[in-house]
Parts: structure tokens; C-alpha cells; sequence
């Protein structure tokens, strides 16, 4: 069976749009980062957030009026992804969509506004408005009452991995002749606790930039938005190969997984899109790279876009995607040298006909994909 | 089978065997004490001890013994650091590997709700009240919803990639039902599958805030049903290609034969009252499985008694099967959320293996407006050779799955 992309949607610090963001990213930009306060710790944190008039043209569906921002996210490029569809000649029966939805932390927003008011006010004055929101697949219920989608949906939960599984799981769904398509979309939503959460992890540092391969590795920084995919079995860009991967019990053990997973997905033709964002990660991905395919051409869109979590792998996705589409990758503009590795520095970033997507999550789960066009 | 798809495979339709299963949940530790406790028709349900619910409408939940779950796994440091959805994972999933040591899956599908919730609470809470923070790096790291299910896998000696489906109260049969499809398309041959759940006071008041939990005993499918209870556990199923598990001659428990799920866009958190969704899941499953309506000889049903959760599930059964019986085992543990389809699929293979209809307890009265055959307070001896059971959850998400008799 052959599995193919047929849409795009794409919410990121740096606007909404594929073409938008991809054209931002070629001219070399950065998102910027902005305050993060939290009221109950007085520490203030650096994010990249996705700017307001991303969500302006939302439909005023009544799903949407207390919906987190996790959901709108998701709505938006969902929605962008199938009307990117529909400029081509697809022609979409949403009885024979399905919808998978990938995210790691959910809606921490609501989640902890939630709690908070047990904390504060005690049980009895919880609020049966919000509780409903926290729940993981909130976001995937109200984007197929939108699209009017009555079949299967299923929300995924991982690290930040969890896209390509999720576009695993479309392609195990789409062994289904009932299905024509499957809509796949992944979201993440900032938050202080999240960024303090890390922070403590040690994975954030205090303000950007985000230096890949840098090493040691100096922390990356949280952010948010959406990606969404409309997965066919014909169109211009095809996903070849999937691997589900596997876990890691430490982290010093990540190599071992993401040389596997290029082992087996291995195109010394082939650029590969990193998820490489200034963390452990970066070590256990230029240690594959430079042992499975030292010749090949390394770009993370996280140096510029931050770290999504849930929504990162299928933002990885679109960038393979698009640098496939548009024959050529954008720089990198703070890798260093010393790493040993291949990055576009704006006069070698031609691509062939192949990419590969490394997804390395920061809690023990990895995995990857090739696609060619 | 390779975990790596290259999407260019032919697809076949295989059967697809149960070989073993495990389990924990308020019925018990492990499959024989679970099925004499259901013969018995034990009530689960007490006060809740494991967080303050004085100010909560409910106070009762079906628990599982701290002492008992914490005894067993793996001990030290370790243990302490691990997640009690960890302790649940880890001890169904012990379970099935004594029961079959050679089952090696190439996927793992588990569904659940909440994940390792309570640390998140731990987290904020020790934030908000300027407390200690020294155990905030295992809170943040045994949080995620993945996290019970690695430390299950690394446990056993299990190392496949880990898909958590998280359909909210669906989660369990949803897992189940995609690993089935999984195996019956011929991609895979052995996956592991199921569901976990633990207790957490933000979901506890959740749906206390919602109304929806009952301060009375839980009466699913009763005329005077009040609410739900909630519950905890976890529970696991090895699937495998049914030639393939022949081949190395592994017990076979159990066939799944069929699944269907669907979406209702009514409400959030409110099924269509029309029924629609829970009817196009069974009616999809049944249909899956080639078999008629009437092949079906008794529902596990979904029955968390809340008024209209039963109301739209009873008028769907009503319209589609002919008498059936029918019963929710909620009625004994609660709602173990994401955990819930998983344990009352081994609940069925157990109803399957020995002839006999589990109860649902606390039934008083019936609703005429459902009028279904209710296997009231005592289980029933039956001959049964197929079986259906839902799982239903905020968001509009249905599944059903059809689970026949262990083939000759």
C-alpha cells in the first residue's frame, strides 16, 4: 500500500501557513520568545509562542467557544490541512476519514486552572466547565464535530515521537478499504508549569537561542502550535517507510535506538530532518548520523521553531515535506562545525528526491520515517 | 514481523487469538481470584482512602489495596520512584508473561485515561504551597501517560514500540480493537494489548463536579440509577495471529472476531440520546466479525448508570439485539476509565472459558423504557460461545469488540 501526503496545516511561533512559515524559515528566521510568568512562583520563563492572529479566521463553532488553546490549535490545522487538500482534485467524504490525534501534555492550561480551584475553593467548587477540557482527546472530539467526521478517531499519547506513530497508526488504519484518508494531527500548548517542569528536568534553558549539535548540549526552549497531515494513498509526496522504533530506558541509551531506526531507513541520497533541539537528544542523533550516513545533509527546524513536544515530529514532517517540494533546505544557522555533520549553509542546501525524519523523544521513545518524491 | 513497515506489503485477513491475559483490579490479583470474586458478585465499592473527599458529593470508589499492589513488583529504590499506574501495569502484565513466557510482541497498544495524573498534582500542588520540590524530578519523569507502560515492558524484558491510545473512557477496547485490526491485516503477528487506570483526586472531583459520580451504590441500567462510581486497574491481552500461535503450540483462551468504532459529535461529554454512536459501534462490530445480531449471547455493557450514558447504550442494545443479556460489571469495580475495556474483555474471556453470565449487582428495578434482560445481582450459568463489549467516553468515542469462544 502506498501512503502519500496530500495536505498540509502548519500553527508555529512563527505564523500559520506551510508556505508562510516554510518561506520565514528559508529567510532564516528565528521565532522570538516571550515571558512566561507564572503568579504562583514568581519565575518568569522564555517560550515561543504562537502569535495571536494565527487563530483570527477560526470558525465561531460553538465547540470552540471555551475550547483550551491546545484545541484551537489543532482545529486550525486540521482545518488548514484539508483545504489544502481540497485546492488539488481530492475529493474528501468524510465518512470515509479518519482522525488520529497526537499530543504529549495535553491541555496543561485547563488541567491545572482545574485543579487549581479544587486546591483554593475545595472539591465543591470545581468547575464542571473546565473538567471536560482537560481530557486528552478534548481537542480530537471538537475537530471532528467541526468536520463532521463519525468514524474512527483516536487520540495518541507520547513523547515527542508520538507523530510518527501517529502516522504508524494511520497507515495500520488505512489497510482498511473503507477508509479513502486519514487526517492526522498533532498539538502542543505552552504553559509555566510545563517550562518549570522541564526547566527542573533539566532540558530548558533560560532564553534562546537553541544551538543544535552544540556540545555540551546548553537546553532548549518550550513551544507551541500545531501540525496536521491529510495522508492519502496517491499524491506528490510519499511516505516509503515507517519505523515505530523503540524505547529508551536512559538517556545515554538513545543512540542506540536512533541508529537503529536510520540503520534500517538508511538513503545515503537522502537528507535527514533531526529533532535535534539543544538537549541529549543532539548527542544520541550526531552519534547515528555520523556512524549510519556521515555524508548526508542535517537540518533541525527546532533551532528556529523551539521544542513542541507532541506537535514536533509532524512539524518535522512538513519541513522533509516541503524541502522535498521545494528542492532545498533552509540553513542552519548556529551549528557548529566541530560536530562532525553535514548542514545547509545556504549555498549547498539542494535536496534530492529523499528525506528522512529522525523524531527522538525527550521521554524514552523514538522513532522515525523516509519519504520521497 | 519486523517493526519497521515498508508499506508495501500484501494484506491478508488473519485470525486473531487470545493466548494470555492479566489482570488486576479491585476483583482481585490475576484471572482465578477475578472469576470467583465475580461468581460471588462481590461489591468492591467503599470510602475512598487514598485522598480527602470530604467536600465531594461521592465518597466511594472500588480501590485497589495499597499494601497488597505495592508487595509485589520490583522492590528498593525503584519501587518508590514508580507510579502506582506503574504497580498496575506491572503486575498484569506479570501475569500474562508466567502465563506465556514465549509471547514476544512487535507492538504494544495500551489505552488509558489519566497516565501518572496523582504526580502531576503531587507537582503543582508541592509548587503552589512553596513545599518541598526534592521529589519533583520523579514526579515530572514517571508522569507521562507512556511512562507506566515502559516501566511494565523494561520489568519483562519487553522492548516494543508503545502506542497509548488515550480515547478517554474508550481507551481500553479502543487499544484492543486497533491491535486486532493490526493482527488481522497480516502487518503483525503478536501484539500487547490492554489498559490501565489509577485513582487520582482531579479526576475523582472531575466527575464528581460533573454530577455524573452517584453519593449512592452504582445501579447501572436500574430505574433509579444515580451515577457512576469510579474504580482503578489494569489489564493486559496478548493477541496473536492465530496460525502463528498454533504453530508454537500457545494456549488459546480466546478469539477477538470483530470491532467497530464511531464518533457522536453531539456533546462533549453527553452521548446523542438517539443512541446513534453506541449503535453504529456494535452494529459495525458485529458486522465485522460476520456474524448476525443474533449470534450474540451476552453484552458486557458500557453501564456506568448514569442516566443518559444507560439510557442511550439501552435504547441502542434494544434496537439491535433480540433479548440478549446484558450486564455491567461497573457494577462491582466502578469505572476504572481507560483500564475499563480492557478488564471487562478479560472479564468476557473468563465468562467464555467458564460458561457463565457475570452480574449486575445493586439492580432493584428495571427501566421500562430500556427493557433489557438484565442478568440481575447473581451471575448466571449459560452456555455463551460469542460476546460483545462496549466502552463508551467523553468526546463521542464508541468501540465495541466481539470476542468468541477459544476455537477447537
Amino acid at each position: 500500500m502506498s501512503l502519500s501526503i496530500a495536505g498540509m496545516g502548519w500553527i508555529t511561533p512563527l505564523g500559520r501557513g506551510v508556505d508562510a512559515v516554510w518561506q520565514r524559515l528559508l529567510g532564516g528566521e528565528e521565532a522570538t520568545a516571550q515571558s512566561i510568568s507564572s503568579a504562583q512562583n514568581k519565575k518568569t520563563y522564555s517560550g515561543f509562542l504562537v502569535p495571536n492572529e494565527a487563530l483570527k479566521d477560526l470558525p465561531p463553532h460553538p465547540r470552540l467557544r471555551r475550547a483550551s488553546s491546545i484545541s484551537r490549535y489543532a482545529v486550525a490545522a486540521g482545518l488548514d490541512a484539508i483545504a489544502s487538500a481540497r485546492l488539488g482534485t481530492l475529493k474528501l467524504d468524510m465518512n470515509r476519514l479518519a482522525l488520529v490525534f497526537a499530543a504529549s501534555n495535553g491541555g496543561v492550561n485547563y488541567t491545572k486552572r482545574f485543579y487549581h480551584g479544587i486546591m483554593e475553593s475545595g472539591a465543591q467548587s470545581a468547575s464542571p466547565l473546565l473538567f471536560p477540557e482537560t481530557v486528552f482527546n478534548a481537542p480530537a472530539s471538537h475537530l471532528a464535530a467541526i468536520l463532521g467526521i463519525n468514524g474512527a478517531s483516536y487520540t495518541i499519547v507520547g513523547d515527542g515521537a508520538v507523530g510518527i506513530l501517529a502516522i504508524k497508526m494511520a497507515s495500520e488504519l488505512l489497510q482498511n478499504q473503507s477508509l479513502d484518508c486519514c487526517l492526522i494531527v498533532a498539538a502542543e500548548e505552552a504553559d509555566w508549569v510545563l517550562c518549570d517542569a522541564y526547566r527542573k528536568w533539566r532540558l530548558l534553558k533560560a532564553r534562546p537561542p537553541i544551538e543544535p549539535f552544540n556540545t555540551p548540549p546548553r537546553g532548549t526552549i518550550f513551544s507551541e502550535g500545531a501540525g496536521a497531515l491529510l495522508l492519502t494513498r496517491a499524491g506528490a509526496v510519499k511516505i516509503d517507510a515507517i519505523h515505530a522504533g523503540g524505547n529508551f530506558s536512559h538517556q545515554r541509551n538513545a543512540s542506540e535506538i536512533v541508529e537503529w531506526i536510520l540503520h534500517d531507513l538508511r538513503d545515503d541520497n537522502a537528507c535527514i530532518i533531526t529533532s535535534a533541539n539543544g538537549t541529549f537528544v543532539d548527542l544520541a542523533e550526531a552519534a547515528a548520523i555520523a556512524g549510519q550516513s556521515p555524508g548526508s545533509m542535517v537540518y533541525s527546524p527546532k533551532q528556529a521553531l523551539g521544542e513542541s513536544v507532541g506537535a514536533s515530529a509532524l512539524w518535522q514532517v512538513i519541513a522533509a515535506a516541503q524541502a522535498l517540494i521545494n528542492k532545498r533546505l533552509p540553513r542552519m544557522v548556529r551549528a557548529p562545525a566541530h560536530a562532525g555533520l553535514r548542514f545547509p549553509d545556504g549555498s549547498n542546501g539542494e535536496v534530492d528526491q529523499n528525506a528522512l525524519v529522525l523524531s527522538c523523544g525527550l521521554n524514552q521513545q523514538a522513532a522515525g520515517l523516509r519519504l520521497s518524491i | 514481523m519486523s517493526r519497521f513497515n515498508a508499506l508495501d506489503g500484501t494484506t491478508s485477513a488473519a485470525r486473531v487469538a487470545v493466548v494470555a491475559a492479566g489482570m488486576v483490579s479491585p476483583l482481585g490479583f490475576g484471572l482465578e481470584e477475578t472469576l470467583v470474586s465475580l461468581r460471588r458478585a462481590t461489591d468492591c465499592v467503599a470510602p475512598v482512602t487514598q485522598f480527602d473527599v470530604t467536600n465531594c458529593r461521592c465518597k466511594t470508589a472500588a480501590q485497589i489495596p495499597d499494601q497488597r499492589l505495592l508487595a509485589g513488583g520490583p522492590n528498593g529504590r525503584k519501587s518508590a520512584r514508580l507510579h502506582r499506574a506503574s504497580h498496575l501495569m506491572i503486575r498484569a502484565l506479570e501475569e500474562l508473561v508466567q502465563e506465556d513466557p514465549q509471547f514476544k510482541p512487535e507492538l504494544t497498544v495500551i489505552g488509558t485515561t489519566s497516565g501518572g495524573m496523582s504526580f502531576g498534582q503531587d507537582y503543582y500542588r508541592a509548587l503552589n504551597r512553596r513545599r518541598s520540590l526534592r521529589h519533583s524530578p520523579e514526579w515530572i519523569a514517571n508522569y507521562p501517560p507512556q511512562k507506566p507502560v515502559l516501566d511494565a515492558q523494561e520489568e519483562f524484558g519487553i522492548s516494543a514500540p508503545c502506542f497509548v491510545i488515550a480515547n478517554a473512557c474508550a481507551s481500553g477496547t479502543n487499544a484492543i480493537g486497533h491491535a486486532f485490526e493490526c493482527v488481522r491485516s497480516g502487518k503483525h503477528k503478536r501484539i500487547l494489548t490492554g489498559g490501565y487506570d489509577a485513582l487520582s483526586e482531579l479526576v475523582f472531583v472531575g466527575f464528581d463536579s460533573l454530577q455524573a459520580a452517584t453519593p449512592e451504590k452504582c445501579r447501572p441500567f436500574d430505574r433509579d440509577r444515580s451515577g457512576m462510581v469510579l474504580g482503578e486497574g489494569a489489564a493486559v491481552l496478548a493477541l496473536e495471529d492465530l496460525h502463528a500461535a498454533r504453530d508454537r503450540g500457545a494456549k488459546i483462551l480466546a478469539e477477538i472476531i470483530g470491532y467497530g468504532i464511531s464518533t457522536d459529535n453531539h456533546h462533549l461529554t453527553q452521548p446523542d440520546p438517539s443512541g446513534s454512536g453506541p449503535r453504529r459501534a456494535m452494529s459495525d462490530a458485529v458486522k465485522n466479525a460476520r456474524i448476525s445480531p443474533d449470534n450474540v449471547d451476552y453484552i458486557n455493557a458500557h453501564g456506568t448508570a448514569t442516566f443518559f450514558n444507560d439510557a442511550a447504550e439501552g435504547k441502542a442494545i434494544r434496537e439491535l439485539f433480540q433479548c440478549v443479556p446484558v450486564s455491567s460489571t461497573k457494577s462491582m469495580i466502578g469505572h476504572s476509565l481507560g483500564a475499563a475495556g480492557a478488564i471487562e474483555a478479560v472479564i468476557c474471556l473468563l465468562a467464555l472459558q467458564s460458561q457463565f453470565l457475570p452480574p449486575n449487582i445493586n439492580f432493584r428495578a428495571p427501566d421500562p423504557d430500556l427493557a433489557l434482560n438484565i442478568v440481575a445481582n447473581e451471575s448466571r450459568e449459560a452456555k455463551i460461545d460469542i460476546v460483545l463489549s462496549n466502552s463508551f467516553g467523553f468526546g463521542g468515542t464508541n468501540a465495541s469488540i466481539v470476542i468468541g469462544k477459544a476455537p477447537p
